[in-house]
């Protein structure tokens, strides 16, 4: 099965606001999970700067083509268990 | 003024052990107008506060006078009539070596008392003659001076005796770890690596000396300065986006056209001189640490970084030392600053609106102040040269 690709940004505010938190999903993910994950590092997806779409606040990940906004490692991990329940 | 030699000035000290605060004192500056550079040891008698005072005195009072070209002998006199006399020993004493030396390559040195300074040039220790000069004040005081022009890849090393005695009354050692001992070891040590650093050079040449004394105890303080003449190494840091987006092109170009090592801070920053050069710029995950974000690697690039965190962190180091426990980006550029000598910062001035927002961390500094606090300790601790561009 093709893996899921979770897309974390790492520029700088996004990092301030937890992003460093889900980049542990590399090492520590829960065992459900962890052998179907693709983490890849971003640098600054400039969505942060994209006032015209009024976004929420970073941290901004991907999980595949899915943007999670103010994203944390709960929210992260149970978009990705949702992914793979489908 | 391109091909002119560069000094690189290391230093390093132990206390003698016990004792709060060093007993010699090592000062240098540099004189750009005149493309001068003069470094003081100076070893005070005895050890501890009452050392430390005599030492930095005689280093300040040195400095005044060598820099304003005074007559040596008559300096000297002032300078011992000017020193209080030890309540116990009855006379006033500090040792000093001067090192005097011009960017094109000619030195002067004059010592009193401290162990001769030792001249390395193409992995071998080089005798320099010397003349002696003394008082008539102070007749058992006699001055040694010596003249030579350096080349590029030489080293001159000065010691405190605490270096020379090292380990004295020891097994190993009944008469001390000697000047020849620490000649030898830093023969070798640039044997191993010819271009070693003189901060490194400094610091394993007290290391090593700490290492010959009992149980690693200094008796007595351990000083020693390295200076290295060498080609200038050139770095260009580029950081923030510019003010203009039309200039982006000629703001990356900058990058692809330096004659030295390249480094870039910035997410942003990145994917500008990735986009404009063509470039591809991947992550770096060796570069993992849970406080700052992870390097990229771009080709061509000598270390690509995040910005403001991690500029933030180098600052910090800068001011306290370098963890040496750790490996990101801020350690990573850290230390490739304290080995470049000519260091251009090219820094885009455009404000980046997600760091306005209030609910990021107070710590968040702006750029422009990051970069300027940088540049300045750069420039008066560490001696670089360094020139800074706003775009």
């Amino acid at each position: 099965m093709k893996k899921i690709k979770v897309r974390i940004c790492v520029g700088t505010s996004c990092f301030v606001m937890g992003s460093a938190q889900i980049q542990s999903l590399e090492f520590n993910a829960p065992s459900d999970i962890a052998d179907e994950i693709e983490i890849v590092e971003e640098r600054c997806m400039n969505l942060c700067k994209d006032i015209t779409r009024k976004r929420n606040r970073g941290p901004f990940v991907y999980v595949d083509d899915e943007l999670i906004e103010e994203a944390t490692y709960e929210k992260v991990v149970a978009k990705i268990r949702e992914k793979l329940q489908k | 003024m391109e091909d002119s030699l560069y000094i690189e000035i290391g230093t390093a000290q132990q206390q003698k052990y016990g004792e709060d605060c060093f007993g010699d004192t090592i000062y240098s500056k540099k004189i750009p107008q005149e493309r001068r550079i003069i470094s003081i040891l100076s070893d005070g008698l005895g050890s501890g506060v009452k050392a430390n005072i005599l030492s930095s005195m005689t280093t300040r009072m040195a400095m005044t006078f060598v820099e304003s070209n005074m007559e040596l002998m008559h300096s000297s006199e002032v300078m011992m009539d000017a020193l209080p006399i030890c309540q116990i020993r009855k006379i006033s004493y500090a040792t000093f070596s001067v090192v005097d030396t011009q960017l094109d390559g000619k030195t002067r040195i004059f010592e009193m008392d401290n162990p001769p300074f030792m001249l390395i040039r193409g992995g071998k220790a080089v005798n320099v003659r010397y003349r002696e000069i003394s008082s008539e004040k102070w007749k058992d005081r006699t001055i040694n001076i010596s003249q030579m022009t350096n080349q590029e890849e030489d080293r001159i090393i000065l010691i405190s005796d605490g270096v020379s005695q090292a380990g004295l009354g020891n097994r190993l050692y009944p008469l001390g770890w000697q000047r020849q001992g620490c000649l030898n070891f830093a023969i070798e040590k640039i044997r191993k690596n010819p271009h070693i650093s003189a901060h490194e050079l400094a610091h394993a040449i007290v290391a090593e000396a700490l290492s010959k004394e009992v149980g690693g105890h200094a008796g007595d303080d351990i000083s020693c300065v390295v200076l290295y003449f060498r080609k200038p190494r050139k770095l260009l840091v580029l950081t923030g986006p510019p003010f203009d987006e039309n200039r982006d092109k000629e703001f990356a170009e900058m990058v692809a056209d330096y004659d030295g090592k390249t480094a870039i801070c910035g997410g942003t920053t990145a994917n500008i001189v990735e986009r404009e050069l063509c470039l591809k710029c991947e992550i770096d995950k060796t570069s993992f640490d849970d406080k700052i974000p992870l390097c990229s690697k771009m080709e061509g690039v000598d270390l690509v970084t995040e910005g403001i965190l991690t500029l933030t962190d180098v600052y910090r180091m800068l001011k306290e030392g370098i963890d040496t426990d750790r490996d990101n980006g801020a350690t990573r550029l850290a230390n490739l600053l304290l080995d470049s000598d000519k260091i251009d910062f090219v820094v885009g001035t455009k404000i980046n609106i997600a760091h306005q927002d209030p609910n990021l961390p107070m710590e968040l500094e702006i750029r422009r102040n990051i970069v300027k606090k940088i540049f300045r300790i750069l420039q008066d601790k560490y001696l670089k040269e360094i020139s800074i561009r706003y775009i």
